[in-house]
């Protein structure tokens, strides 16, 4: 009978021993595994948001030199004049190796004419149909819907008809919000009139889709436009039009779309070198990856944490009873030592026993490891909101909300939700970035908890073992 | 077989010796008995031939061999069994397991027979239940016999036992001191039984007495 059978007995012979060792040991292991988990959901999560928010670069005015001539200026009521993107500047980037796409965006205010806008009780929205100086109604100009952030994360959804394509450039296609298609009775073929917020003219649009918007967003273009239902999508030419012809060519911004995450850097640099630096700038829209990345950097030091008080706890705790064990059965020792068993394989015994139960402990942890993991993660994330959503603001008024998923295990595939890439210029004012910490244990997982368990097992064996080491068994035996 | 050369041993200073310079010789196939007082060293003595504890001088030699050449674990492995006045089984398992336990530990040429074990515990008069329970079930006579027959189913051709009699009562005292001249006659073993108990002492092919620091025949 070796050592390995002997732990086997002793294990089996000594119940409760060996429950109250595998519940001490399985509490060490679900929160080493939990620590674990939280840490490369963060990772992951970390990796998703840049993954979502990199591929993307914005073309837009160069604010920075704007308010720099604002504050020269001797006026003395100096204005923020920002120079329109011309699109034959865009058109440079657009072509250089690894553009994918783009998308222009202009942005601008009409009045409903033959239609009235939502009003809501929080906006400051006038009654619809009533001319407003700042206009109820937001025009979206893009190249094509489908390329628009918040069309791409889903939270504007085309419900009837189509979505804009460059194919309706130079045309007065639209597509209008559900909402207002409902109250106003309007239906794809229709045709709606808009008139300019400056002078009394009059444009025609053409409804050729509906869409559907799970926006709360009350910030819109202007203080007429609060409500998200009062956005309308066309062409960036009719834009244009309705700012004027100065306009013509132009736009407020360009979004250009890199084959890869990867190239993003080199297109980046490549598009500065072709472009005026000092009446654009070519930016990677990537705010909302920092803070993502930030939160979780957070999350992961503390996972960290966890895992290794844990472990030094664990690792003590498990020493303490070991020793306790061996003080136990010193008699049995002495016994062993009579018969000539060598103190290596006693204590091998003594860690062939603990690596008994660590393995039946790794399997408890396996198994309620993701609830713990992810009841804390959820804990972690909504603190992190928290704080991220007192003090973080992006730059451009874009602040950055995160959010955690309480209540449980995600079952949704993707860590980070909503949209990360550049929005539709400005357009929606605010995005939301909801950051779900997805805690799944894999068999990776599984072999990590079990380096750490036997490196916990073999230290506080060897800690507990000296005593084996010096125990004479005449002592234990005779005397 | 076994010889002391010159053997001494103290606990604090020398001139306080439990024995000094004790030249004595055990043979294979005889028993031996040591008798003393209370506290006159012969547990000492028998823990040296044991192999459990050095000696401060002197050597003691197995087949001409210092046995610290062996080794001592090597010694109490391979070349010596033990029983103790307590027992000291594992008092986790089975006698069956004890047995084959020690067999394994000892390297017996018999490791891992489970039969051999279990008809050695037969003939110690252990029946298949008694031989399956855990030995803290079993009386201390039957404790006492699963202990000795841990010595016969190992190799080793010395046997030393510490006050085996100690806990038990007249009859099973007769029945284990019967077993121990089994082992010395028939296995051909020498057994080196240290006691208090007069009638252990007769029972054994030689008896010596340590008094006053020095063993005489008796």
């Amino acid at each position: 009978m070796n050592f390995l059978k002997r732990a086997w007995l002793s294990l089996t012979a000594k119940k409760g021993r060996s429950v109250l060792l595998i519940l001490v040991t399985s509490a060490i292991m679900l929160f080493v595994l939990a620590g674990m988990l939280i840490h490369s959901a963060a990772d992951t999560a970390t990796t998703n948001a840049k993954k979502s928010v990199g591929a993307t670069l914005t073309l837009s005015a160069n604010r920075e030199t704007a308010f720099k001539k604002m504050k020269k200026s001797s006026s003395s009521k100096p204005k923020l004049t920002t120079t329109p993107i011309k699109l034959s500047d865009a058109k440079k980037i657009a072509s250089l190796k690894n553009v994918a796409s783009y998308n222009v965006t202009a942005t601008t205010s009409v009045n409903a004419k033959s239609f009235d806008a939502i009003s809501t009780s929080t906006g400051s929205a006038g009654p619809g149909g009533q001319s407003s100086s700042s206009g109820d109604i937001a025009v979206t100009g893009v190249t094509n819907t489908s390329q628009v952030s918040s069309f791409e994360d889903e939270t504007n959804k085309i419900t009837k008809g189509r979505g804009l394509t460059s194919a309706d450039k130079n045309t007065n296609n639209t597509v209008i919000e559900s909402e207002l298609a409902k109250q106003d009775n309007i239906s794809v073929g229709d045709t709606i009139k808009v008139k300019s917020t400056s002078g009394s003219k009059t444009y025609s649009l053409k409804v050729v889709g509906i869409y559907k918007t799970s926006s709360s967003s009350t910030i819109q273009q202007g203080p007429g436009a609060t409500d998200p239902a009062n956005t309308i999508y066309t062409s960036y030419t009719f834009a244009n039009t309705v700012k004027g012809s100065k306009y013509a060519n132009t736009a407020d911004s360009v979004t250009f779309n890199v084959s890869a995450p990867s190239k993003v850097s080199s297109v980046k640099k490549a598009g500065n070198q072709v472009i005026n630096n000092s009446k654009y700038t070519l930016a990677t829209n990537d705010s909302s990856y920092q803070t993502v990345k930030s939160a979780m950097n957070n999350v992961k030091s503390f996972a960290d944490k966890i895992v290794w008080l844990v472990a030094i706890a664990g690792t003590i705790i498990l020493a303490l009873i070991v020793i306790l064990m061996i003080r136990e059965r010193r008699h049995e020792i002495g016994v062993l030592l009579s018969l000539g068993e060598s103190r290596w394989k006693i204590i091998g015994q003594f860690f062939a026993e603990m690596v008994i139960v660590l393995i039946v402990a790794i399997g408890i942890a396996g198994i309620g490891g993701k609830s713990v993991g992810d009841r804390l993660g959820d804990q972690l994330v909504s603190q992190q909101s928290a704080s991220s959503a007192a003090t973080i603001s992006a730059p451009g008024d874009k602040s950055v909300q995160m959010s955690g998923k309480p209540g449980g295990p995600s079952g949704s595939g993707s860590a980070v939700q909503g949209g990360g890439g550049p929005s539709s210029a400005g357009t929606s004012g605010a995005s939301s970035q909801q950051t779900d910490l997805n805690v799944n244990v894999s068999v990776l997982n599984m072999v990590e908890l079990g380096g750490f368990g036997l490196a916990i097992m073999f230290l506080s064996t060897m800690i507990a073992s000296g005593g084996i080491l010096r125990l004479q068994p005449k002592k234990v035996l005779i005397d | 077989m076994l010889k002391t050369k010159d053997l001494s041993y103290w606990y604090d200073q020398k001139k306080n010796s439990l024995f000094e310079n004790v030249n004595l010789e055990f043979e294979a196939g005889q028993s031996y008995a040591i008798v003393g007082q209370s506290g006159s060293g012969k547990t000492t003595f028998l823990s040296l031939i044991a192999g459990l504890d050095k000696p401060k001088a002197g050597s003691i030699e197995l087949d001409g061999k210092d046995i610290n050449k062996i080794g001592l674990t090597n010694y109490r492995k391979k070349d010596v069994s033990i029983v103790f006045q307590s027992y000291n089984l594992f008092t986790y398992m089975s006698p069956l397991n004890n047995l084959l336990t020690a067999m394994s530990v000892t390297e017996s040429r018999h490791a891992g027979d489970k039969e051999y074990a279990q008809q050695m515990l037969a003939k110690l008069g252990l029946t298949d239940s008694q031989m399956k329970t855990n030995v803290q079930q079993l009386s201390g006579g039957q404790q006492q016999r699963v202990a000795i027959a841990r010595t016969m189913v190992c190799d080793a051709n010395l046997v030393v036992a510490d006050e085996p009699t100690g806990n038990l009562d007249e009859d099973n005292t007769t029945e284990v001191i019967d077993l121990f001249q089994q082992i010395a006659h028939e296995q051909g073993k020498c057994v080196i039984i240290v006691t208090h108990e007069s009638a252990v002492a007769q029972a054994c092919d030689n008896a010596y007495r340590l008094e006053k620091h020095e063993f005489s025949a008796v």
